[in-house]
């Protein structure tokens, strides 16, 4: 394409077409003033502020909606046009309120900026009052449309970005404001309070509320989001050693300006009156603070002793999905070099496995095949088993976008009603546990109708044949008896799926964490593989995690069959490497998974163990077991921001820093690896984990030679073939730009990181038969079947969001949803509390009534304390990936006794 | 008197069945409100999420292209619009105190409706017969050389019926 050259205040610049002026005069280093201009929104032109002049006509243009054309010749400088801003600007003023003084915005304020910058002085004009602050009960935000230039960057914000359409414009003229529909208060409309719309407002018309959470930040790092897989680039606005504020990212690449409820609010976690301060050691039943010197001497002694009397293999460690790579590095050297055991597992455990395990056999690549910002190319999605509006909010963005914006069609598939129903071209609701019956369902029409892509299975996958035999009795018809989905809807789905050039699959927990989950990857596996969909653009798998680090403490080998990188400890050569590296012989049996761990400790055979960022009691199935089992350990340690309930069955506590007060690496559940920078000091005598681990391993006499996590970094990506990290060999964290090494990464690499051009990782993919297994027949006197799953004002078993003040302030109760039809059957009402029991065991919660499941279907979010859902299951493993099975169990509901 | 106001289930069916008809482009979000307007007298707001849906847009989008055109509206209308001149020429010949009678007559203020949704009453700017002034239309019925009178006789039967 032919460059075109324009003349920009005297000076000859090029750029490509269809670049706007204000484009090419920002990439010039020419500053045009903007207000309604942002880098993630569609150009508007509604503030005019940008305006420049073309010298040849005269003709004053909004610069940031003006393409450049051939021969302009543009002032953004001269006198006409500063004196056409300042009256632009002097109008939005002669509307705005005097607050300045007292406004929170304060120095923020974009307006109040350009306005000084424009030297406006006094307002010459008229003033138009305007109404009075709207008042909203929401922790979160604050509204004061009297303050709104109407620039629409909020329902920019809310339309295109994170396809909410809370707000849009109401009525016109002056009267115009943003409104929700009805003009209601915003927590009774569409609104998720994902503060993307207020990190965006140039003034202090959109405010956080809250009085620690106001005023001007002394310092901002950008970091990494520490709730769910996304790994959303936030921003850390501190002041005097306080996060007041988090903002989107500028410069991320997964959330491109967006963040969720949790993201931009959920992070004053950090700040709770509850964080640990000191270590603290059990004695005579209670806790005392202890001295670090103290706390690790005894850890130290404890884990010696049981190692020496009955052997390394006695103690296991469970490592964290929350922690950071280095931090997981370090854990796995500790339990392999100086513990002397293979039993280090992650909370990954619980929901990602099946999902490695099961794609792993079919793929030979055991994650998301593809990026997030590819997913929006898709002609087609099919969305099953996840609800990531709660679980991972910035995919769901990505594919409300491409069904909005590039009119892709969307398959969902789920039992329950959730915010992408209504987004949905095809909405099956088959019955809980039968995701292998309907999707083998779907691949026989794809068979029988000749819709596969015979070129892609024929020379890309082996094992088709017996695969296709295996199919053979999920008619249509059968898998209508199994699922309750209608065969019709079967062959439509099958068929939209299979005539979509891109079509991209995209899956969570409601897969992973049935008893069936490998195989129902698998099944899905095989349905990709069936119509070329690796490798392609716009295709592929996305495997959501649900935590931040999930991908990566597993990459960083806290698993009990694998060293840093998938080495297996059973490779005595890969053994050999890390062993000499570490100045120690490595344990060769495959450990304990962490479910496995619990049973070993009720068993006697687990003496001690180091859990670090994990809370099993709440977070495994069986609390009370997992509870008794944890109670009964030797010796138990556990490292921990808060004291959890976990953490009060230990003999050491030890105090760890938040992901706000440490450096290093979170993986997302792309396998992007990105940085997590310190912003404040830890409280009290707290440190980063890595800190305590190394640490431990000194007062164990066995001193690791590392001083920062870079240097730890460094040693992994060394000895561990994983492209995405080489990327930070050698880099100094505060150089590294994770966005564009990120880009160098795809641009370069073929193999492991990505499954790009269709190669698969062993030059092939294989076919993996699954047979369905009908789920055990449900007991009688427990009519209900529960689902489990999360909600997007709480995060995981709520360890974290249930000690952040805004997100419990919002959503305090944990509920138990039910449809009016049952609800009635049962006599109960609203707001009513409710005894939840099930085989295994019994909570209680409030009864929420709600159309979003079916007669017989109840909901349960897992993330409050008060309501420890895990209570309801039973430990029932994934024969292969041994995840638990807690995505569902049959219950009933009993009112409780009024005596 | 009834509830003239609430919409019923069959109202909404019919919302449904008109939609449905309607292609699923976003150009067709004028021409749908126009019919739903014209069959019902006026936009039921819980007419605005199906809407949505069927144009694959927010409600708040739609709510905020009805509240951008003035004549498009979401509460009911009476059957009769009355639309009294404030135009140069009817001010000049007394059109404020015609408005002023009329009001009186239908006890409602300017874009109100009657309570039997029977009259609307609105202002214009000028309906273009200056030569008549003062000017009202009822129900699209030019009346000229309006006096108090005959804004009486207007409205004469409404007294009667109640």
């Amino acid at each position: 394409m032919q460059p075109v050259t324009i003349t920009l205040d005297g000076r000859e610049v090029s750029g490509h077409p269809g670049m706007t002026i204000l484009e090419l005069a920002r990439e010039s280093g020419v500053d045009i003033p903007t207000l309604c201009h942002d880098a993630h929104l569609t150009p508007v032109g509604a503030c005019r502020v940008c305006l420049v002049e073309d010298e040849r006509n005269g003709a004053l243009l909004a610069s940031c909606v003006s393409p450049i054309v051939p021969g302009m010749v543009i002032n953004t400088q001269s006198e006409r046009v500063i004196e056409r801003r300042r009256t632009v600007v002097e109008l939005m003023l002669a509307s705005h309120p005097d607050s300045c003084l007292v406004c929170d915005k304060g120095n923020r304020c974009e307006l109040r900026q350009i306005a000084s910058d424009l030297d406006i002085g006094l307002v010459r004009l008229q003033r138009i009052p305007q109404m009075s602050t709207i008042e909203e009960v929401n922790p979160f935000l604050e509204r004061d449309l009297s303050k709104c230039i109407l620039c629409a960057r909020c329902i920019r914000a809310c339309q295109d970005l994170v396809v909410e359409g809370a707000v849009d414009y109401f009525q016109r003229g002056f009267a115009t404001i943003p409104a929700t529909l009805g003009g209601t208060p915003l927590e009774n409309s569409e609104c998720t309070f994902c503060g993307t719309c207020a990190a965006l407002c140039p003034t202090g018309a959109l405010m956080e509320k809250q009085e620690p959470h106001r005023g001007t930040a002394q310092t901002v790092v950008e970091t990494t989001c520490p709730f769910c897989g996304c790994g959303c680039s936030i921003r850390l606005e501190a002041k005097n050693g306080h996060v007041v504020r988090v903002t989107p990212g500028r410069e991320g690449a997964v959330n491109e300006g967006t963040l969720c409820v949790r993201g931009s609010y959920g992070c004053d976690f950090i700040h709770s009156p509850e964080r640990l301060l000191t270590p603290l050691i059990r004695n005579c039943g209670g806790f005392q603070e202890a001295s670090w010197e103290e706390a690790l001497d005894a850890v130290a002694a404890g884990f010696q002793r049981i190692r020496d009397e009955h052997g390394g293999n006695s103690l296991a460690v469970l490592g964290s999905s929350k922690c950071t790579n280095e931090e997981n590095y370090l854990l796995q050297r500790l339990a392999r070099s100086v513990l002397g055991t293979n039993s280090i597992d992650n909370g990954s455990r619980l929901y990602n496995s099946a999902g490695r395990i099961g794609l792993g056999s079919t793929l030979g690549f055991s994650g998301t095949t593809s990026h997030l910002s590819e997913l929006e190319q898709s002609e087609l999605i099919l969305v099953i088993g996840a609800d990531p509006g709660s679980s991972a909010p910035a995919v769901e963005y990505a594919i409300k976008r491409a069904i909005r914006q590039r009119g892709a069609r969307l398959i969902l598939v789920d039992p329950r009603q959730t915010k992408l129903s209504l987004f949905a071209d095809l909405w099956l609701r088959p019955e809980v546990g039968t995701d292998v019956a309907l999707v083998n369902g779907l691949a026989k029409v794809i068979v029988d109708e000749g819709l596969l892509d015979e070129e892609d299975v024929g020379r890309k996958t082996d094992n088709f044949a017996a695969f296709a035999e295996g199919l053979k009795e999920y008619t249509p018809e059968r898998v209508e008896e199994i699922t309750g989905v209608p065969g019709e809807q079967i062959r439509a789905a099958a068929r939209m799926y299979a005539q979509a050039s891109r079509a991209a699959v995209v899956y969570g927990t409601g897969i992973t964490q049935h008893t069936r989950g490998t195989d129902s990857v698998r099944a899905l596996a095989n349905l990709l593989l069936l119509t070329g969909s690796i490798g392609r653009r716009g295709s592929g798998v996305y495997a959501l995690q649900r935590e931040n680090n999930a991908q990566g403490s597993c990459d960083m080998g806290a698993l009990p069959a694998f060293l840093p990188g998938y080495q297996s400890v059973a490779d005595a050569s890969a053994r050999a490497r890390f062993g000499e590296r570490w100045g120690a012989s490595l344990p060769d049996e495959r450990g304990l998974t962490a479910l496995e761990m619990i049973e070993a400790a009720s068993e006697g055979a687990i003496k001690g163990m180091y859990v670090v960022g994990e809370n099993p009691v709440l977070s495994f199935p069986g609390s009370g077991r997992v509870r008794e089992a944890l109670g009964s350990l030797a010796f138990l340690v556990v490292q921990d921001m808060f004291l959890t309930e976990t953490a009060r069955l230990a003999n050491v506590v030890l105090p760890a820093a938040s992901f706000a007060e440490k450096d290093g690496t979170f993986t997302n559940f792309e396998g992007r690896v990105q940085k997590v920078q310190r912003a404040i000091a830890p409280p009290g005598e707290s440190l980063p984990d890595w800190e305590i681990v190394l640490r431990l391993a000194e007062r164990m006499g066995v001193p690791m030679d590392y001083s920062s996590p870079q240097q730890v970094l460094d040693e992994a990506v060394e000895c561990c073939r994983l492209p995405a990290y080489s990327l930070y060999e050698g880099v100094d964290y505060a150089d590294a730009e994770a966005k564009s090494l990120y880009q160098a990464e795809t641009d370069n690499y073929h193999g492991v990181g990505r499954i790009h051009g269709g190669q698969f990782p062993e030059g092939f993919a294989r076919f993996c038969p699954v047979e369905y297994v009908a789920p055990e027949k449900r007991e009688e006197d427990y009519p209900f079947t529960l689902l489990t799953g999360t909600t997007p004002y709480q995060f995981g078993v709520g360890s974290r969001s249930s000690r952040s003040a805004r997100l419990t302030k919002f959503c305090p109760h944990s509920s138990v949803e039910m449809c009016e039809a049952d609800a009635a059957k049962i006599a109960v009402e609203e707001g009513e509390e409710v005894r939840v029991l099930s085989p295994a065991g019994e909570t209680s919660a409030m009864v929420k009534i709600t159309d979003t499941v079916s007669e017989g279907m109840l909901f349960m979010p897992v993330s409050s304390p008060q309501t420890p859902v895990h209570e309801l299951f039973g430990i029932v493993l994934d024969a292969e990936s041994k995840v638990p099975a807690m995505k569902s169990c049959s219950a009933r509901i009993e009112k409780v006794s009024t005596e | 008197m009834d509830e003239p106001r609430t919409i019923t289930e069959s109202d909404l069916a019919r919302i449904g069945e008109i939609v449905s008809e309607q292609s699923g482009q976003k150009w067709a979000m004028i021409p749908l409100l126009q019919r739903i307007q014209d069959e019902f007298g006026y936009i039921p707001p819980q007419s605005i999420p199906l809407m949505a849906r069927k144009l694959r847009l927010f409600p708040s989008q739609v709510q905020g292209v009805i509240s951008f055109y003035t004549q498009l509206y979401t509460e009911p209308r009476g059957k009769k619009v009355v639309r009294v001149c404030r135009g140069t020429a009817c001010h000049v010949r007394g059109g404020k105190t015609v408005l002023k009678l009329v009001k009186q007559q239908l006890d409602i203020g300017e874009g109100e409706t009657t309570p039997d949704l029977e009259y609307t009453l609105e202002t214009v700017a000028c309906i273009g017969v200056c030569a008549l002034a003062p000017n009202i239309v009822v129900a699209d019925h030019v009346h000229g050389h309006m006096n108090p009178k005959k804004v009486e006789l207007l409205f004469k039967h409404r007294e009667v019926g109640e």
